[in-house]
């Protein structure tokens, strides 16, 4: 992947730049070496950019003020929460502002009665079920880096987890924001009242990784905490009958709260990692939660037993709370396991239809041998979302553009059978060059359209999500706001 | 006016292509249930009549969507997901009679398009919340997708969700692609009777804090209903649950409850009266205060407390404003054409939203063809 050359206008003008920044915000503007250094880039860690100058501010009112002055000078702009992108969201630029959220982690107002939290975007996901767990709710999205990971990132990512299926993902647990546009103008979408009032905004907004505006509030979707959960590990002899599994119990009308499919490579990284019990013998595992009243998760567990059974699995259930933590410890500990066996790794995000998923892991294990790197599968199988984990070393020639190519030939391969190339992390700068494999230019000219209308200069994260930076244009002409012409240091096409 | 039909996705690329060299307009119209509701299309154009535009493409019960020609009548796409043991989770309503028209004539394009949801909105969330993904065409006369056919997909902007409500003001859907639920074999309804509002929407509060995962809690007249559902053991310990929870008040088990939940979905009790039908949409805990504030002869409420249904006095602005103090909005469902040109149908738009929609709308249809004035001036 190639990134952008930067503005060298611009960047000489760093100095100048910081210095307005400090004036709308004295104590929050890191603009030497060493400061910026810590705010190189995200979880996707093989692109490193140091911002021209980080902003943290405290309040909307100065997110405004940042905004509305790069607005007027033209200088690209990336929000950032915790960094923990897997995809490159929060990557900065040389030649950008990178603007830091994470001092605006204040939760405003905790709202029972309405059964929602408002709170500001750099509280952590998790803050949200800490606030409200002592009154039996929590927030369901529940991304694996929810220690960290903030609300705002959660939004402008549309974050998911391993709950989907049955609860959804960040958009829909989102009942409304504040955004901060370009220009600095504020705006209420959504809220307490259900519906969206007009055009839903706020579902457009809820995913656009940034590139439509900065969330300065966020009011989130609780819900009572299910009074039972029970889980259940089924082992498989073959991945077929573990997808045949899957689709079994989805026709029997059972929605589980999780369903974790993990591949044999994968079964055997974890068991010397951390020994969670698999059966190392199985080709496939899959942990499976069921939630919600202790009667209907009876029913549950035991509808599931019988058809992984019927399906030819060993199916073991966790008698007590500390046996279910210790069946989910393998799941969890796929990412740190992987690591060990190589110093780097990419997390890929594709999703498939369920159906497809022996064909698609027979077909990675023929890749792996072309592009000769080591790989597992974790699945979140209960929606199709596959997280196929590449290792790699970095430090030897040629293996990170090999793990991206073998990276890339399976986000095409997921299209290629029906589904998409990211289902909750974000396209971001790594998926951005295999979008038109999956929508043609028309797809994406009236997505940039709608890019166009809330950011008409393309200041907002520019570089991420499309591939070709298309100037706005308004009725074939070029769109020229108070005077200014946007990107005045490209050429005209 | 002069009616185009068009039977395929090459044909409305045709219409729109022919109505950009004219800047002519379009009203597009499939069964046409809902073409009272909202304002008067600006008609100086022609109707594209797309009830051809037809079918169910692809249903995979399995992957839990369905993909639909947005003409496909709502009753053929609830019979196919019935089949197998499925449904739609925004439990579309049939609006048709309570705006002057025959029943069953609803469309999912025309669903989607004007935001019908139902008493299970509270549990599966809204139209917007099952729109996976669509083909369409813009007013560029381009065909596109957004979206996915998969559950799960934040691949480019949720474009889907834009859709969903936005009248036919964007794009003309040429295919859509659906998540659906599985069908719980049994349901229960209870009922609580001869509450004041009051008791009535703290009682909905506190059921829906509660982990029973009701799929409907409405008020009207006085009574709570609650609906459960599920298999035989989890529904009787789940209606068990909320007796202990409701308290010493007398509990009914409802006949027919289904019926009831259907009627509050389609706004029956209006459909007589003499009365414009507002959709307020309320935070669930000043639902009693708005409902007092208003003070209307006939109203309901489902969502627990989320919705109110009210009938009001023809022009009326009190709803409007009762909505607004308390943090809502109020859309104007039924009226007369003569009412709808004089009182907003949607929540007018403060400037700087009025401003963003703009763009929106012309970022997908700049030459302003389609459904022109449905929601606002210009939009």
């Amino acid at each position: 992947m190639k990134l952008a050359e930067p503005d060298s206008d611009i960047v000489a003008h760093g100095e100048e730049i910081a210095a307005a920044l400090r004036a709308i915000v004295p104590d929050g503007v890191v603009s030497d070496a060493a400061g910026l250094a810590a705010f190189d880039g995200d979880a996707l860690t093989a692109y490193r950019q140091k911002p021209l100058v980080t902003v943290l501010p405290r309040d909307a009112a100065q997110v405004a003020a940042v905004l509305r002055y790069a607005f007027e000078h033209g200088v690209p702009i990336v929000p950032r929460g915790a960094g923990t992108s897997l995809s490159g969201g929060a990557l900065p630029r040389a030649d950008g502002i990178l603007l830091s959220l994470t001092r605006m982690n204040r939760i405003k107002e905790i709202d029972l009665d309405n059964r929602c939290v408002v709170t500001e975007p750099g509280a952590t996901n998790l803050s949200i079920t800490r606030a409200v767990e002592g009154r039996g709710f929590y927030y369901a999205p529940d991304p694996s880096s929810q220690i960290a990971c903030t609300v705002g990132g959660n939004v402008a990512e549309n974050s998911g987890g391993l709950h989907c299926l049955k609860y959804g993902l960040t958009t829909n647990n989102l009942l409304g924001v504040e955004i901060v546009l370009i220009d600095g103008a504020r705006l209420t979408l959504g809220g307490k009242a259900p519906g969206a009032r007009g055009l839903d905004l706020l579902g457009v907004v809820a995913g656009s990784e940034g590139l439509l505006g900065v969330v300065v509030e966020a009011t989130l979707r609780i819900l009572p905490k299910p009074p039972a959960t029970r889980t259940l590990l089924a082992a498989f002899a073959s991945v077929p009958a573990a997808g045949q599994c899957v689709a079994d119990i989805i026709a029997a009308g059972i929605v589980p709260a999780a369903m974790e499919f993990m591949d044999r490579r994968c079964i055997e990284a974890v068991e010397a990692h951390c020994a969670p019990g698999y059966p190392k013998d199985a080709e496939g595992v899959l942990i499976i939660d069921a939630d919600g009243i202790a009667a209907e998760v009876d029913h549950a567990t035991a509808r599931i037993a019988e058809i992984a059974r019927a399906n030819g699995a060993q199916v073991r259930e966790a008698r007590e709370e500390a046996e279910r933590v210790k069946l989910w410890s393998g799941r969890k500990a796929a990412f740190p396991a992987m690591g060990r066996l190589a110093p780097d790794m990419l997390c890929m995000d594709g999703t498939i239809p369920r159906r497809k998923l022996p064909e698609v892991l027979a077909r990675m294990a023929e890749m792996a041998k072309e592009y000769k790197l080591g790989f597992c599968n974790v699945f979140h199988a209960g929606d199709g979302n596959l997280h196929p984990l590449i290792i790699f070393d970095v430090m030897k020639p040629g293996e990170l553009d090999r793990a991206e190519a073998f990276g890339a030939a399976i986000l095409r391969l997921c299209v290629e059978v029906g589904g998409v190339l990211t289902g909750e992390h974000g396209v971001g700068v790594e998926k951005r060059d295999l979008m038109p494999d999956m929508f043609s230019e028309a797809d994406l000219a009236q997505q940039q359209r709608l890019k166009c209308a809330f950011d008409s200069g393309g200041l907002l994260n520019p570089g991420k999500v499309f591939p070709t930076l298309s100037a706005c244009v308004e009725g074939g002409h070029m769109h020229v706001k108070d005077g200014r012409i946007p990107f005045p240091n490209l050429p005209r096409f | 006016m002069p009616t185009h039909v068009v039977s395929s996705e090459s044909e409305i690329v045709d219409a729109v292509m022919t109505a950009r060299e004219w800047t002519s307009p379009l009203e597009i119209v499939a069964g046409g249930s809902k073409r009272n509701f909202g304002r008067a299309v600006v008609t100086m154009g022609s109707v594209l009549d797309v009830s051809g535009v037809k079918g169910i493409v692809a249903y995979e019960p399995e992957e839990l969507i369905i993909t639909a020609a947005p003409g496909t009548p709502l009753d053929e796409i609830e019979a196919a997901l019935a089949q197998k043991g499925q449904r739609l989770g925004f439990e579309p309503a049939d609006w048709g009679p309570l705006l002057g028209e025959p029943a069953g004539l609803g469309t999912i394009g025309g669903a989607i398009c004007a935001d019908v949801c139902g008493p299970a909105r509270l549990r599966y969330g809204a139209m917007r919340d099952s729109l996976l993904g669509f083909r369409g065409v813009n007013g560029f006369g381009e065909a596109f997708k957004a979206g996915g056919k998969v559950v799960k997909n934040v691949t480019g902007f949720d474009v889907p969700k834009l859709v969903c409500g936005a009248f036919g003001t964007l794009c003309v859907l040429t295919e859509v692609t659906l998540r659906v639920f599985p069908r719980p074999p049994l349901s229960t309804i209870l009922r609580v009777s001869e509450l004041m509002p009051e008791d009535g929407f703290a009682l909905l509060r506190r059921l829906w804090s509660s982990p029973l995962e009701a799929t409907g809690l409405s008020f009207s007249h006085g009574n709570v209903l609650v609906r459960f559902e599920g298999e035989k053991e989890p529904l009787a310990e789940k209606c068990a649950a909320a007796r202990a929870l409701i308290g010493a008040r007398d509990v009914e088990d409802v006949e027919q409850g289904e019926i009831a939940f259907r009627a509050i979905g389609s706004g029956e009790i209006f459909v007589d009266e003499p009365y414009d039908v507002w959709r307020v949409f309320v935070p669930p805990a000043a639902a009693a205060q708005v409902a007092a504030q208003i003070d209307s002869p006939l109203w309901l409420a489902d969502w627990a407390g989320g919705l109110l249904w009210v009938g009001a006095l023809p022009g009326s602005d009190v709803v409007r404003a009762a909505a607004a103090k308390a943090g809502g909005y109020a859309t104007l469902l039924r009226a007369s054409e003569e009412t709808r040109e004089r009182v907003a149908v949607f929540e007018p738009e403060d400037a700087a939203r009025a401003a963003l929609t703009k763009s929106v709308k012309a970022a997908f249809d700049p030459l302003g063809l389609f459904n022109p004035g449905r929601m606002w001036d210009g939009v």
